[in-house]
């Protein structure tokens, strides 16, 4: 009797104590105001680093959600990336479609070969599957830096829409924050919803969730697409922003970067992709612009992360949260 | 003409095969992807440039001199990479391990910038090499029948060093259960040195006979590495012969597709990597 009191007791205590998992609404006000203030304060050359650093925010929490959560590797994720990229400009140029209808065919595109892409990846697993996303990547690559009739090859295509939609850097900026951070807010309730629990079971241990009925395919498979999706909208964005595309938004150089931004940030936590993407791009911007050997200086501190403190700048981030925390 | 363009498909195989099989060696004991391969590779070609001048420029046995200290250089510098980064992370997951080599890669491609510039370089063949040889009517290069001998020295040397050697016997044991080799009381770190020690080498021999057949720049470690992935996974990951069929598979395959379809030759290797990887999985399901 008394024990039931008690779990009863710490149910309430529970209930009552923040779900971990819960949208923190202050901290997302908190950061996206922040974040609109130094968009409209900030000079243009600043507002275009600022930029870049969410489109990659966006792109590497999509890639996180393979990499911490799914258990899949991806080597070939700038696909879903430049494929956003090309699907906007593609759907304008040789389709006709109005620039709205363009910005919604871009992440569906990705999608699409996400799933595509991603039926024959989940055949196989660990290094097995991430080399057949290599060969996805490098085949698409190859057809999109060689058919020069559709996608202009080497060239790429430009001035199918008006760079940042014609407004001015600032403008673009918080139209970037909103979508950004609402696609942001949309991977988190992915990761901490029944489906992705699910999908951190496939992750941690197929073999167990296979027991409790749950597929590891068709569950990695979901996970993958909807990667490649939110890949898609980061890549749309950045097609926008710049107003092109070329087939570099499909090749290594963007895999590469989204990886080192997610180990960077601290694998195995949610926000992994956002601290990645802003120490990445801040090293990308500041280093390269004092010392030309800035891939050193990446290359040394992955090293330190990877064998000093594995779970990255979110771990840092949350060790200092946590011992403030304590202080108060 | 065909003849010509197989022969260079071989040669290029045989190139391959220097590096694939120091990678599926690697990766057969140790499990380790080692993205690095392809800079040590590079690395081997730069030191080809630097070191063959003080030895005995334009001469042949100076050439093959050269490349040998270049190889033991590279394999020096493996070594330092393998015990002082890599062992730490042998336990860490699979994906920590890529970036660790991938993060190797980032750091040996500028300081080869720094080192050695931008620019091209090359290394030119010792005139003993340079010439060419009448087989059949058509003229082949000298050096790409060195190179065949090469690869075939190198494939029996290795053939002999794991089939009749103590520690050949205990490489080819621990890539089929390196816990069970551990239980018998061998060192399995000296094992894991010393397997990336000779994949080392083999990539940087194969970077110094490369030096002097192309010109070398900077960005040589990723126009290899993936065409030695490709190579290593049609082989089978860890399957050293299977390297040997496979970096011939694709280096005939890609000298013909040069020849005959140019513009979808890279995409031909991709595709079989694909097939290959695919029809594997679906045995491994059905067995």
């Amino acid at each position: 009797m008394a024990q039931g009191d008690g779990t009863r007791a710490d149910s309430e205590t529970a209930l009552q104590r923040r779900d971990p998992y819960a949208i923190n609404w202050r901290l997302v006000a908190a950061v996206v105001v922040l974040q609109a203030v130094l968009l409209v304060v900030s000079p243009p050359l600043v507002v275009f680093a600022l930029i870049e650093v969410m489109i990659f925010a966006l792109y590497a929490s999509a890639l996180n959600l393979l990499l911490s959560f799914s258990g899949m590797v991806s080597f070939g994720h700038a696909v879903y990336f430049g494929l956003g990229a090309y699907g906007l400009a593609l759907s304008i140029t040789h389709f006709d479609f109005p620039i709205v209808l363009g910005i919604i065919a871009g992440p569906l595109v990705s999608a699409f070969f996400g799933l595509v892409y991603g039926i024959l990846c989940v055949q196989l697993t660990a290094i097995y599957a991430a080399m057949l996303t290599l060969a996805c990547a490098e085949v698409t690559y190859a057809v999109v830096f060689q058919w020069f009739d559709v996608t202009g090859g080497d060239s790429g295509i430009s001035g199918h829409v008006p760079t940042m939609l014609g407004l001015a850097p600032h403008q673009f900026g918080l139209v970037v924050l909103c979508v950004v951070t609402v696609a942001i807010l949309m991977l988190w309730r992915v990761v901490y919803s029944p489906l992705g629990l699910t999908i951190r079971a496939v992750g941690q241990n197929p073999a167990r969730a296979a027991a409790l009925g749950h597929g590891r395919k068709s569950v990695q498979l979901i996970a993958f697409v909807i990667s490649a999706f939110f890949s898609g909208v980061a890549g749309t964005l950045f097609g926008i922003f710049h107003g092109n595309v070329f087939p570099d938004y499909v090749g290594v150089l963007f895999t590469v970067d989204g990886l080192l931004m997610v180990v960077l940030g601290g694998l195995y936590s949610f926000g992994a992709g956002i601290y990645g993407a802003i120490v990445y791009k801040l090293l990308d911007n500041l280093a390269a612009h004092y010392f030309q050997y800035w891939q050193l200086v990446v290359g040394v501190i992955i090293v330190i992360v990877v064998i000093v403190s594995p779970s990255g700048i979110a771990g840092l981030v949350r060790r200092v949260v946590e011992r403030i925390g304590r202080r108060l | 003409m065909l003849f010509v363009q197989v022969m260079q498909g071989v040669m290029e195989g045989i190139f391959l095969f220097l590096i694939a099989s120091g990678l599926t060696l690697i990766f057969g004991v140790s499990r380790i992807v080692n993205f690095a391969h392809g800079s040590f590779y590079m690395v081997g070609a730069f030191l080809t440039y630097q070191i063959y001048p003080w030895i005995a420029e334009g001469t042949a046995l100076g050439f093959f001199v050269t490349i040998l200290i270049c190889g033991l250089l590279v394999a020096a510098l493996g070594l330092l990479f393998e015990v002082f980064l890599l062992r730490r992370v042998y336990h860490a997951e699979e994906l920590m391990q890529l970036v660790l080599t991938l993060a190797a890669v980032l750091i040996i491609r500028d300081v080869t910038k720094f080192l050695w510039g931008l620019d091209d370089v090359t290394v030119s063949l010792p005139d003993a090499l340079s010439g060419a040889a009448v087989i059949g009517g058509t003229y082949l290069p000298t050096y790409q029948l060195v190179m065949v001998g090469v690869g075939v020295v190198v494939l029996a040397a290795v053939w002999g060093f794991l089939k009749f050697t103590h520690a050949g016997i205990i490489l080819r044991a621990a890539t089929d259960d390196r816990g069970m080799v551990a239980l018998l009381g061998t060192n399995q770190a000296h094992v894991f040195s010393s397997v990336f020690a000779i994949g080392c080498f083999l990539a940087g021999i194969a970077g110094g006979f490369a030096a002097a057949f192309e010109s070398i720049n900077y960005l040589l470690d990723t126009r290899v590495i993936v065409l030695a992935f490709i190579v290593v996974v049609i082989g089978g990951l860890g399957n050293f012969y299977g390297a040997l069929y496979a970096s011939l598979a694709v280096g005939i395959l890609k000298a013909l597709g040069l020849l005959f379809a140019p513009r979808l030759s890279m995409v031909i290797i991709f595709l079989l990597m694909a097939v290959v990887l695919l029809i594997r999985s679906l045995r491994r399901t059905t067995e």
